[in-house]
């Protein structure tokens, strides 16, 4: 074992080690202090606030009555909510089931060398995520319109349905259009992270498996999937929570509304009408934080589910 | 970026506020309302010297989170706003202390306002007895309709004095999917609401209680649901703006609702019909009944914070009483003011060529005394949504199942619906307080 070599002349070749100035120890704090100021009064405060009205029932921030748990009691017993839970995991699993392999599939074949203008079928496809959800919210409730709106005069000649079908007004359609605006606007971000994915997969693998057999569908199966894995977790992830935080599009395309028989409530929505409509903070911070716990139990079982809590 | 975070708050920080030099401001969400406003300025302008008004057209949204958010965070707020009727009960949830608007009741007593202004119009600006706002308006209901084509159905407006008389010639006349006897929404309340209040029915009584379960309730929508639902329906709706357009030329609709406030949305939206489109009153629902209703309208209230609420109450009664200037304001408008004594003005009297030259002004006028009241609450929109939903569940089933059991589905889903908004009501504990 070697000895740490003390004599007198290593400790004089040493440099000295200063005495800290004064102005040295507050500079840290200094540097951090603006972050630090900015996250203490608008994300620490309200975060803390929020928790506290969670138990008091408001009319607005000066009227308030502290109730304990009745809020959350109410909660989980009012038929509005749940429709708003069921409404919000319905979009959230056929926005999933359609987009993510939509995405996926769009990425695949514009990764192909053999696609000519791929780069402009790439900015085509991802443009409609440039736009925003209210831009697009307003657009397609005019596409959806009965009668005379794009998406029935099409429908009408190629399958034959009825000009007057109410996609924004009968409950039962609501949510496909809902489900199909996102997907316009939504599939083409999937797929630019599916790309990117595509490109780190390395192509001797994709060789490797023609010598030993593989099909196309093996290729798929055993070389792209596993290859691009971690960004299948993450487009997963992040399409759920951003699915629970559904809010403009529907506000927008159901006229400031929940829409009929409250077939566009969502979470959010239930969370923005009792706050800002109704007034009630304290029970819209109880939805607040249902929705942040029921968030975090999806995130941390999908990453359980998929593999990557181990990793 | 710390240099330039630290000189932009600086510059900020001694920045000084902009100083509102206007005596009095007013928000109002209706253009047209603040194009009539700046036209009566002047003349308050010279009764008042030295004061200056600034009348801020805001959107309607905008009218009620702003002000909501700036009357809790006791921020600046304007001295007089308008807001629509459907919004007003949000202002009433709290404490009476605490609501932003000034208590008007005794000022409107003692001016003599409640005996010149339609006194239903005041129901939807009080909360526990106490009045916040002055109406605007009365809106009073029609029926509006393509003259040309009732003409060539042999359709006589004049022998319809019933609602069951109108609906057995819509049955005659509507072919679905191509045209209707009328624009009646399946899913949305509005045109429902028209025929609750009509029959005095309504979400809430003069108390604040809910009233969507009461018999008036469930017989008028045991009424309305036939009319847009299964074979013989006679009504459907396929939405507003540019869609309400193209359906009223394409004559998909023959009659529809039409308070005054429509008239002119309709003058506006739909140039080509001019000329071809007539007024007649509501068919009553039992003979010789009320023959109109109410939909919508806006109210003005003075905030607590308003410096100077005498010269704020001077301008309402300048703005909302000036005889001539509201008489100009109805011939761009079409809205009815709400004093009776302002009625007798040519201006009421004047035909209108884009309504086959009828008098259009005198048809609302006759009509408007008998505008019903529409009670409100902090929890309006919720009895309209949960009214909404009770409305689909009996189209959804009256589609299924015809009259079989139709009755006792349309009683359980009022109750159901009457029983939620009671349900969110109890736990608000100011609304009954002072009460």
């Amino acid at each position: 074992m070697k000895t740490p070599d003390l004599s007198a002349e290593t400790v004089a070749t040493q440099p000295r080690r200063k005495r800290p100035h004064r102005g040295d120890k507050i500079a840290p704090y200094l540097f951090v202090a603006p972050f630090l100021i900015l996250f203490l009064v608008f994300g620490a405060y309200p975060l803390i606030k929020s928790v506290i009205l969670a138990f008091y029932i408001t009319s607005g921030p000066r009227d308030q009555v502290f109730v304990g748990l009745e809020n959350f009691r109410f909660l989980f017993t009012d038929p509005d909510f749940w429709k708003a839970v069921r409404n919000t995991v319905m979009y959230t699993v056929w926005s999933l089931a359609l987009q993510v392999p939509l995405g996926l599939g769009l990425a695949i074949l514009l990764n192909s060398r053999w696609v000519k203008g791929r780069e402009f079928f790439r900015l085509a496809f991802f443009s409609p995520n440039l736009v925003g959800q209210v831009f697009v919210g307003v657009l397609f409730s005019v596409l959806f319109v009965p009668q005379y709106g794009l998406v029935n005069r099409f429908l009408h000649a190629t399958v034959g349905t009825p000009l007057d079908m109410r996609w924004l007004a009968e409950p039962s359609l609501v949510m496909p259009a809902l489900v199909l605006t996102s997907l316009w606007m939504y599939v083409g971000m999937h797929m630019v992270y599916f790309l990117a994915g595509l490109q780190t997969v390395e192509r001797e693998l994709y060789e490797a498996a023609t010598i030993d057999g593989a099909n196309s569908w093996g290729q798929f199966w055993h070389v792209t999937l596993p290859g691009i894995r971690h960004v299948l977790i993450f487009v997963v992830i992040i399409s759920t929570i951003g699915s629970f935080q559904l809010f403009e599009l529907p506000w927008v395309m159901l006229g400031r509304s929940p829409g009929p028989d409250g077939a566009g409530l969502t979470i959010v929505m239930y969370l923005y009408i009792n706050g800002y409509v109704s007034g009630d903070l304290g029970y819209a911070s109880a939805v607040g934080w249902t929705l942040a716990l029921g968030l975090l139990v999806v995130s941390l079982l999908q990453l359980r589910l998929s593999g990557a809590w181990k990793e | 970026m710390a240099g330039l975070a630290l000189a932009s708050g600086i510059y900020i920080a001694s920045r000084r506020e902009q100083k509102n030099t206007a005596d009095l401001r007013l928000w109002t969400f209706a253009k047209p309302h603040a194009d009539a406003y700046i036209k009566m300025l002047p003349d308050f302008e010279r009764k008042h010297p030295n004061k200056r008004i600034d009348v801020q057209i805001v959107a309607g949204e905008a009218v009620t989170s702003r002000l909501q958010a700036a009357f809790w965070s006791n921020l600046d707020v304007p001295d007089l706003v308008e807001v629509e009727i459907s919004w007003a009960g949000s202002f009433f949830r709290g404490r009476l202390e605490s609501i932003g608007f000034r208590d008007l009741t005794e000022r409107i007593h003692q001016t003599g306002l409640w005996e010149r202004i339609v006194q239903a119009r005041f129901a939807p600006y009080t909360t526990r007895g106490r009045i916040f706002g002055i109406p605007h308006d009365v809106h009073p209901v029609m029926l509006a309709y393509r003259r040309d084509l009732v003409e060539k159905l042999r359709i006589d407006v004049d022998a319809i004095r019933t609602w069951d008389e109108f609906v057995e010639i819509g049955r005659r006349v509507t072919i679905p999917g191509k045209r209707f006897m009328m624009e009646l929404p399946p899913a949305g309340v509005s045109s429902f609401e028209v025929m609750l209040f009509q029959r005095d029915g309504g979400y809430f009584d003069a108390q604040g209680n809910c009233t969507l379960d009461n018999e008036i309730a469930v017989q008028t929508m045991r009424y309305y649901v036939p009319l847009v639902a299964g074979k013989h329906r006679i009504g459907n709706d396929l939405g507003g703006g540019q869609i309400f357009t193209r359906a009223l030329e394409d004559g998909y609709y023959l009659f529809m609702v039409a308070p005054d406030w429509r008239t002119k949305v309709i003058e506006q939206d739909v140039p080509k019909v001019g000329g071809r489109m007539a007024l007649m009153p509501l068919p009553a629902f039992t003979p010789g009944g009320r023959r109109t209703s109410t939909w919508g309208g806006t109210m003005i209230g003075i905030t607590k914070r308003c410096a100077d609420p005498e010269l704020a109450w001077e301008l309402i009664m300048h703005l909302y009483l000036n005889k001539e200037a509201l008489a100009q304001q109805f011939r761009n408008t079409n809205i009815l003011p709400p004093a009776r004594d302002l009625w007798d003005h040519p201006a009421y009297d004047e035909p209108r060529p884009f309504w086959s030259h009828q008098p259009l002004g005198r048809l609302y006028a006759s009509l408007a005394p008998q505008t019903p009241p529409q009670y409100t609450s902090p929890y309006i929109s919720l009895a309209k949504a949960k009214l909404s939903e009770a409305l689909i569940a009996c189209v959804d089933y009256y589609n299924r199942y015809g009259e079989r059991g139709f009755d006792g589905f349309v009683r359980q889903q009022m109750e159901r619906a009457a029983a939620e908004v009671r349900r969110q009501m109890r736990r608000n504990p100011y609304l009954h307080e002072n009460a």
